[in-house]
């Protein structure tokens, strides 16, 4: 199985009393999936996914991607990790404001040491996938909110991770823009056989997905495989 | 991450925050300026007064006396102390020239009170008596003229200052054209005229006549305000003028002159004599006492400029930390797509020490030219003389590069460690 998550719980302490946010959840997502999290706000969906991507360590459970076993990889492992094979895409888009489009996009690929001028290559190419080949070198203020989430795709993208998570992509968005931004995540999904894991509250943009999974209350209320 | 990509990132984080990453640039600046100035006015002190003690080339010669602290005692103690003496005699030299690092040892024969004739003027000096054949081993040099031969007994030195200090005009003429230079005089002969009263209370005089070989490099000793005679000439000179015939073996030698291969074993040889009880005295004592006050001198003037070098550095602390809360979310996203805690770190430290060295490096440029402003001002003000007044050595340059970029390592090793440890998800959340 490529995502295999066992009996997984997240607890958060709050003063004295621990909240349980995650309440054991059990899941299998296969490789190539597009699997949408839907769920009211305060289900766990996006502790879910933060837990997913090593960012929020489990407080007890089993989380397996691939052979690794990240809930028990320590912060240098996990970013070691999400360099790898993880893409994250997030709501506010999450840009580096004085940085170009491009060089949000190769800042991925820094830390993965790849050379200046493969890494610029590469940032153009994730760009122009996303339809900003003539966008490169505007900031993200120069930006409108679509192009920044598409931005966020491209940095996404460009290290060729085998997932990609994303917690609301279309969550700032206006209608017609998020149908654009999922008509590209699903185009993407299916040409690269890349698995993604999309957190959203919007019913429409889960319609795009192969499995749409509802959370309540920290807990998996039903799967549909559509 | 490997460590060029990780400068060029830092680089451009810099630069990405231009005005505050040069305004915090400019306290280095200020800080290492302030310390290598400062301490270059103490190099420069050091310079011009060492430069002049040891350029005069006496560093190599060590004058040796009879141990003068025994001399007081044996007074009080009676003749028995007299009898441990150690006489600066024939034997003794014999023994200084067999310690190692030794060229020459030659007694000196001091006479006072010597009237130089040369033709127009008059000068009271004092002459040195040395044994020519030791001359060419005591690396006397001369600026004009040359040496006596061994053999030339009747021949002589002029000192540099020998005619200038205490010189005196008999003639009616003005001061300015009687002066002359001791050059002049080379290849002439001169009286050496001293004086003693008989018995009879009557005046008696003696008249040597000498010819000038040469005039001697300035020592920066009582050499250049002697003339240098042969030891025979100025002893018979100064039998004639006591009547006592002093017995060299018996009484010794009131001074002698001991001459070094190099200044690097000037320390072991004085080591050597002072454990034969005799007394030495070398132009390296002064330096090594001047050394170490200079040395004083220049911790006290770097640490003064060290407070703006130290108002820098929490300037620094102060930028990397605001741009720590600036940057959160910058730092969340870098964690987020895969920077390790140690590439954060190390990115915050490579910014900190680049605006450390960045600083000394321009710090240095400036201190430099502010260094040629002072020396130029101050050549300015005593009428065109070029003056060492700040001096500053590579040495200088070198720690004020390594000490600014430390500085600047260090005090973005807190903020450094405190940007490594947010976590990257409530570092994306913030704003």
């Amino acid at each position: 199985m490529f995502i295999h998550i066992e009996d997984l719980k997240k607890d958060f302490i709050l003063g004295k009393k621990p909240i349980h946010i995650l309440k054991g959840i059990n899941l299998d997502i296969e490789q190539g999936e597009m699997v949408a999290l839907l769920g009211p706000s305060g289900s766990g969906k996006s502790t879910f996914l933060n837990v997913l991507g090593g960012l929020v360590p489990p407080t007890s459970g089993l989380v397996k991607i691939k052979d690794f076993e990240i809930s028990k990889m320590n912060e240098n492992e996990l970013c070691l990790f999400r360099r790898e094979h993880l893409g994250f895409i997030f709501q506010s888009y999450n840009l580096i404001p004085t940085m170009k489009a491009i060089e949000n996009v190769a800042l991925a690929l820094t830390f993965a040491g790849v050379k200046k001028d493969k890494r610029l290559s590469r940032a153009k190419e994730a760009l122009s996938i996303v339809g900003l080949a003539d966008r490169i070198d505007h900031k993200p203020n120069e930006l409108s909110g679509g192009q920044q989430q598409r931005v966020s795709i491209a940095r996404a993208l460009v290290n060729s991770p085998e997932i990609i998570l994303a917690d609301e992509p279309t969550g700032n968005l206006d209608s017609k823009t998020s149908e654009d931004i999922m008509e590209m995540i699903t185009k993407l999904n299916r040409e690269s056989n890349q698995t993604f894991v999309i957190v959203t509250h919007d019913p429409e943009a889960a319609q795009y997905c192969t499995k749409v999974i509802h959370m309540k209350d920290g807990v998996i209320e039903r799967t549909i495989n559509q | 991450m490997n460590k060029q990509e990780l400068l060029l990132l830092a680089w451009e984080n810099l630069w990405r925050m231009k005005f505050r990453t040069i305004l915090t640039i400019i306290g280095v600046v200020i800080g290492t300026a302030s310390i290598i100035v400062m301490v270059s006015i103490g190099s420069g002190a050091q310079k011009s007064i060492v430069g002049e003690l040891s350029n005069i080339g006496s560093i190599t010669t060590l004058q040796v006396y009879p141990d003068l602290s025994s001399m007081g005692v044996s007074g009080i103690s009676g003749g028995k102390k007299d009898a441990d003496k150690i006489i600066l005699n024939d034997d003794a030299i014999d023994d200084l020239k067999r310690i190692d690092g030794v060229m020459a040892a030659t007694p000196v024969i001091s006479l006072s009170d010597v009237t130089m004739e040369t033709g127009r003027d008059e000068y009271s000096v004092s002459l040195m008596g040395l044994d020519y054949k030791a001359l060419d081993d005591m690396r006397y040099g001369t600026t004009d003229g040359k040496k006596p031969n061994a053999n030339e007994e009747s021949s002589v030195i002029l000192g540099q200052e020998v005619l200038s200090t205490f010189s005196y005009s008999s003639g009616a003429a003005s001061v300015e054209t009687t002066e002359i230079l001791p050059a002049d005089l080379i290849g002439k002969r001169i009286n050496l005229v001293v004086s003693r009263t008989n018995e009879a209370g009557e005046e008696e005089y003696r008249t040597e006549k000498v010819k000038v070989t040469g005039v001697l490099e300035a020592t920066g000793g009582s050499e250049d305000y002697s003339i240098i005679a042969s030891d025979q000439l100025v002893n018979d000179l100064n039998e004639w003028k006591t009547g006592i015939k002093i017995n060299f073996d018996k009484n010794g030698y009131s001074e002698v002159l001991v001459t070094v291969e190099d200044s690097s074993v000037v320390t072991t040889v004085t080591a050597e004599i002072e454990a034969m009880d005799f007394t030495v005295f070398s132009m390296q004592q002064i330096l090594d006492s001047m050394g170490s006050v200079f040395g004083m001198l220049q911790i006290l003037l770097g640490g003064i400029g060290g407070v703006a070098l130290l108002v820098a550095c929490i300037g620094i602390v102060n930028t990397m930390t605001m741009s720590i809360y600036e940057r959160t979310r910058e730092i969340g996203i870098m964690k987020v797509i895969g920077a390790s805690i140690n590439d954060i770190r190390d990115m915050f430290i490579a910014e900190s020490t680049m605006i450390g060295f960045i600083g000394g490096g321009i710090g240095v440029i400036i201190s430099v030219l502010i260094s040629l402003l002072i020396n130029l001002i101050a050549g300015l003000a005593l009428g065109g003389e070029s003056v060492t007044i700040s001096y500053i050595t590579p040495g200088l340059v070198i720690f004020a590069l390594i000490f600014s970029a430390l500085v600047g390592m260090l005090s973005g090793v807190r903020p450094a460690i405190k940007a490594a440890n947010l976590s990257s998800l409530d570092a994306i959340r913030s704003e």
